[in-house]
């Protein structure tokens, strides 16, 4: 036991370590992780994997709430849509075809390597969209010299179609959904990066908790596994976190997105050859 | 998304007695649930690893064949946490955790109604009642 014990534990905190310095997150290496290393089925891969995204994501978020990066509104007027989008992945798992997770799964990694590369600026309008005013999603950050700069917000509903489907791969997939999630609110609603990046955080935990909650309360959550890689996952995110400020992230980039191009054409492959 | 807040300032924390139940009370009540759920895994896979390691091996061999044990009924988990089954304490400390998003929406509902922000009461109010949908879905579906 204690042989299976351990490698699932060193799995997981692998999986946490490299999704906490790609800004990434656990879920979309331990999936493949179960997968392929532990031979899993992707049901329970993707049952586990959406626990360890609760615990990682609660340890990360809670800094950026306290200190003030969060726009709590655009985060609870989105979770709206993530949250009806994770149930009903949650729910669809269990039915959806195997072959058809593994190709979204494969999709998702090549979306999640665009959004490692991409370079971009923030782009900070003066003017929001009027359904955003009404709803009061404006706030302010502090630029370079620590001056506040105001930033209003666009394109709601396109925002959260896309957020819906960010809540649908969560819960389909297992993976917090964090790429899609900051894009939808930096390119799209032109939420200043940084901001999204803390709410997209803040809603990670809820969305895969929608999942979890579905995947728990159906049985489909194996506590043989889902224990452990709690825990690795957790461990390894933390201590990805502290060593975060000492590593040149940038010089690893690279290396992050070869492994997630490695992982899209592992997932194509065992999807295409089940045709 | 952690490497994009390096080397930042922090901004102005609020200091109104709602920022306080969000910045103050929110995350020591998370991180007490995190840790909780934590020990509660941890004791359950040490137990486990005593006086279960066959039935451990063998669950994990018919996990990797598929079969997952079902639905239980919650009378039946109680049932096993009395008789000290160390996987009954695993799947509480799995339920244990996914309390962290339930509290958080919680806390902020009551945050948006100390507000009187009426908009943002239905809003926090809809994502948990899908959270609760999510284990109603779960249980008949």
């Amino acid at each position: 036991m204690l042989l299976i014990l351990g490698s699932l534990l060193a799995l997981a905190f692998g999986a946490g370590f490299i999704g906490s310095l790609s800004g990434l997150g656990g879920g979309v290496f331990i999936v493949p992780a179960l997968v392929i290393f532990a031979h899993m089925p992707m049901t329970v891969a993707v049952g586990a994997s959406l626990i360890s995204v609760v615990a990682t994501s609660a340890g990360a978020s809670v800094a950026f709430v306290r200190d003030g990066w969060t726009n709590l509104k655009v985060a609870m007027l989105l979770e709206c849509a993530t949250v009806t989008g994770a149930v009903t992945g949650a729910y669809l798992a269990g039915i959806v075809p195997v072959i058809v997770l593994e190709l979204l799964f494969a999709a998702m990694m090549l979306q999640s390597a665009y959004f490692t590369i991409r370079k971009h600026g923030d782009d900070i309008l003066a003017k929001g969209a009027p359904l955003a005013e009404r709803l009061d999603l404006s706030g302010e950050i502090p630029d370079e010299a620590g001056n506040l700069v105001h930033y209003e917000v666009v394109k709601v509903p396109e925002g959260a179609a896309l957020m819906v489907v960010a809540g649908l791969m969560s819960g389909l997939l297992g993976i917090g959904s964090g790429a899609l999630k900051v894009m939808a609110m930096d390119y799209i609603m032109h939420l200043p990066l940084k901001v999204s990046s803390a709410t997209s955080n803040f809603m990670i935990g809820v969305t895969a908790g929608a999942g979890a909650l579905v995947f728990l309360a159906r049985g489909d959550v194996a506590t043989t596994i889902a224990a452990p890689v709690a825990i690795g996952v957790t461990v390894g995110a933390l201590i990805g976190s502290r060593l975060l400020p000492h590593i040149k992230v940038n010089a690893l980039r690279t290396v992050f997105v070869i492994i997630l191009l490695l992982i899209a054409v592992e997932m194509a492959w065992r999807a295409l050859s089940r045709i | 998304m952690a490497g994009a807040f390096q080397n930042m300032k922090k901004p102005p924390v609020g200091r109104s007695e709602e920022d306080r139940i969000l910045r103050v009370w929110t995350p020591l009540l998370l991180r007490t649930i995190l840790i909780v759920a934590m020990i509660v895994l941890v004791v359950g896979l040490i137990l486990a690893a005593i006086y279960t390691p066959e039935y451990f091996v063998d669950r994990y061999r018919a996990v990797q064949m598929g079969h997952l044990i079902g639905r239980e009924k919650f009378a039946t988990l109680a049932n096993r946490i009395l008789q000290r089954n160390p996987h009954a304490f695993l799947m509480i400390g799995l339920f244990v955790l996914t309390l962290v998003p339930l509290a958080r929406v919680a806390f902020c509902f009551i945050l948006f109604i100390r507000q009187r922000d009426w908009s943002y009461v239905v809003f926090t109010a809809y994502v948990l009642l899908g959270l609760i949908a999510g284990v109603l879905l779960g249980r008949v579906g």
